[in-house]
């Protein structure tokens, strides 16, 4: 379970300092799917952030677990992020220059598993995600949406309890959007993973079990 | 995260960017390629001093001159000439040393006076350095290339020094020059003397003026020997050639016509003619000595405790350790010297290093954004940078052994090709590295890289996760 008590953040731009997030209180269960809608700037990277161990608060307080995961040394945090959290990104966020197997291989890389177990684990989640015949293959040779799902299959590498999706669809067409929102919902049913994900798209939010709305840095 | 990871990735990454990863690495390899082939040169030419130390026999030698306070002789051997003041070296003294503990053997030495040398047959005329000792004791290794060496009985033989070779167009056909005569001049004593060897000196005639006694003077006396061996001189051999000391003692000796003292002068002063001459013989050896005396020691861990038993005597006492720690000095310094300007082109080479990484964490800021996100710490990002400066400087290390090594064969094939108008210089050593060299070399480049790339990896690791997933 996540809990976020009053969290805070704001950026000091010249004379003036932004909020990006103002006192947010919220509490995600396990097994949960979480959309976060808002304009932009409203804060909802930042929280995502926050949530994913990525981005520390200035104020308030990230329990996780009953443990406040913003006092964390960076080893510990990146364990956490390692081990409990998978990252979707907008733009993917994948490593041109390897293969789809290696770009899910990375976090296994900093688990410190073995060579052939990581192997074995990224052609699973490739699996998983419907990739299974396009391994050895760069992003470049990828569509939109075949890219996208190699950064959950990355995202999934290491078993994680929480998958954080910014705004996975946004780059991709309805049709190919609506695929990835599959995916994530079969993980969410299947695999009891909690999902927050980060949209613009109702048809999106409406997968959600629950909605919330963000407008400059407060839950509304 | 396992440390083969670390390699994987490091050259994974250096792979990307292969024409700058190539080009850092050049700048490496030209940086440990100096500093590998000054620190063999360097190694090369003291080796190869000490080694013709060793062909000399010299770290068992002790070699006993005339003055107890002079250090350093430019003569290796002390086979010169020692004209400085002090003791006189005789046979009492030779006497003396050989009962010093430890001394297996001695040998007097005499520098013979000789102006000038040349084959005969030949006009051209060189200057040698005439070398006397006594064949019987076996102090004295004369390092023989052709022919043989001096014995006991031998008196109008010379075993020429290799220096000579050129000098008498022999060069390369050292077994040619054996039996072959030369003449060796001696202008000792001037007109109307001569040395105790061949026909005596001409007899000044009855109207010997001044000009007389000049030519005869320039003339010089004409000593004939014929060559039996010739002797390896080095690079740091003075050239000596070499003479048995029976017959050393006879060239030595002057003999000169002389007015008959019972006879009364007559005649004016300025005039040399005398009614009636004599020849004298003076041998020079009794008031001027040896020029040293050569100790051979029983073992070289001896040598110190002789060496101070014959200062004891009130003799100079030189020994190779004293010519070793000379050298040893002066190649210390060749070799900081060498050091920096090897230390600068590596210096340059890891403000290369420092760059292409700093270039390599800016084109990556994404990248590192994702592996944080992934789970990497900040020590993991810090060490995978590390790790690749650490590889440009271990394969620029790698390259400039490789590169020397090659180098160290051409000069190997130069050598056998041009063998003895090269012979004196190192070059043969480059190539011929010391494991500790090539450990050292690799380790130090290596380390170089590491160091340089300390500073990109630590900007690379501090950046905010956030704000590298966001970099354009
Ligand atoms: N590194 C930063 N420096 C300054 N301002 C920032 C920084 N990151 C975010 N912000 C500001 O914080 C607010 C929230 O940003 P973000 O969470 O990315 O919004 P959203 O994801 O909802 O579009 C925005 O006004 C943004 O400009
Ligand atoms: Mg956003």
């Amino acid at each position: 379970m996540i809990e976020l008590k009053s969290v805070s953040k704001s950026y000091q731009m010249g004379d003036d300092t932004i909020h990006a997030l103002d006192g947010v209180d919220l509490v995600v269960k396990d097994g949960d799917f979480l959309a976060i809608t808002g304009p932009s700037g409203s804060g909802k990277s930042t929280l995502a952030n926050i949530i994913g161990g990525l981005d520390e608060p200035d104020g308030g307080k990230v329990l996780v677990n009953e443990q406040d995961i913003s006092k964390l040394d960076d080893k510990t945090l990146s364990n956490y992020r390692n081990h409990e959290i998978g990252f979707v990104f907008q733009t993917f966020n994948l490593q041109p220059t390897y293969t789809a197997l290696e770009n899910v291989m990375i976090p296994l890389i900093f688990a410190g598993i073995s060579s052939a177990e990581r192997k074995k684990r990224a052609a699973e989640c490739l699996k998983a995600v419907g990739l299974a015949d396009r391994m050895a293959h760069l992003p470049s040779q990828l569509s939109g949406g075949q890219r996208q799902r190699v950064c959950i299959a990355r995202a999934l590498a290491n078993n994680p309890k929480v998958i954080i999706a910014d705004e996975p669809t946004g780059n991709l067409d309805s049709k190919k959007g609506e695929e990835i929102v599959g995916i994530l919902k079969e993980l969410n049913r299947q695999g009891k993973i909690t999902i927050i994900v980060i949209t613009h798209d109702p048809s999106v939010a409406r997968q959600a079990h629950r909605v919330i709305n963000i407008k400059d840095g407060r839950i509304s | 995260m396992k440390y083969f990871d670390y390699l994987r990735l490091a050259l994974k990454n250096l792979s990307r960017q292969k024409s700058r990863t190539v080009l850092t690495i050049i700048a490496i390899t030209v940086g440990s390629l100096s500093l590998i082939l000054m620190t063999s040169l360097v190694i090369g030419i003291r080796q190869s001093l000490i080694d013709q130390f060793k062909n000399l026999g010299a770290f068992n030698l002790v070699t006993v001159i005339k003055d107890p306070n002079s250090v350093d002789s430019n003569n290796l051997m002390g086979t010169g000439g020692d004209t400085s003041e002090g003791k006189m070296i005789n046979d009492t003294t030779l006497t003396e040393v050989e009962k010093i503990n430890h001394v297996a053997a001695a040998t007097p030495i005499i520098s013979v006076n000789i102006g000038t040398v040349r084959l005969a047959g030949q006009d051209k005329k060189t200057w040698p350095n005439v070398v006397a000792f006594d064949p019987r004791s076996d102090v004295f290794t004369v390092p023989i290339i052709a022919g043989r060496n001096l014995t006991t009985s031998d008196m109008d033989k010379v075993v020429v020094g290799s220096r000579f070779l050129d000098d008498f167009g022999y060069g390369g056909k050292a077994n040619d020059l054996i039996g072959k005569k030369v003449i060796l001049n001696s202008k000792m004593g001037g007109g109307g003397s001569g040395v105790d060897w061949g026909p005596p000196p001409e007899k000044p005639p009855a109207n010997a003026d001044d000009s007389w006694y000049k030519a005869q003077g320039n003339k010089g006396v004409d000593i004939e020997a014929e060559i039996v061996g010739v002797a390896d001189n080095g690079t740091v051999g003075d050239g000596s050639s070499y003479i048995n000391i029976a017959w050393a003692r006879r060239l030595n000796t002057q003999v000169s016509w002389q007015q008959d003292k019972n006879q009364p002068k007559t005649g004016d002063q300025n005039s040399y003619y005398q009614p009636t001459m004599t020849l004298v013989k003076n041998d020079n050896f009794l008031d001027q000595g040896y020029s040293s005396i050569i100790l051979k020691v029983d073992d070289t861990a001896n040598l110190q405790s002789v060496a101070s038993a014959v200062s004891k005597l009130g003799y100079g006492a030189m020994t190779a350790q004293s010519m070793i720690d000379q050298i040893n000095k002066i190649l210390t310094m060749v070799g900081v010297v060498l050091g920096v300007i090897a230390g600068i082109s590596l210096f340059v080479a890891a403000i290369g290093i420092i760059n292409t990484m700093i270039m390599a964490t800016y084109e990556r800021t994404k990248e590192i954004g994702v592996m944080r996100a992934c789970g990497a710490t900040k020590s993991n990002i810090r060490r995978l940078f590390t790790f690749e400066a650490a590889l440009l400087g271990f394969w620029g290390g790698v390259f400039g052994l490789l590169i020397s090594f090659i180098l160290g064969l051409l000069a190997k094939t130069l050598v056998q090709k041009y063998g003895a108008s090269l012979g004196n210089l190192p070059i043969n050593n480059i190539g011929n590295f010391p494991w500790w060299l090539i450990v050292g070399v690799i380790a130090f480049t290596t380390f170089v890289g590491m160091i340089s790339g300390l500073y990109p990896a630590i900007r690379a690791a501090k950046l905010n996760p956030v704000d590298a997933l966001r970099y354009e």
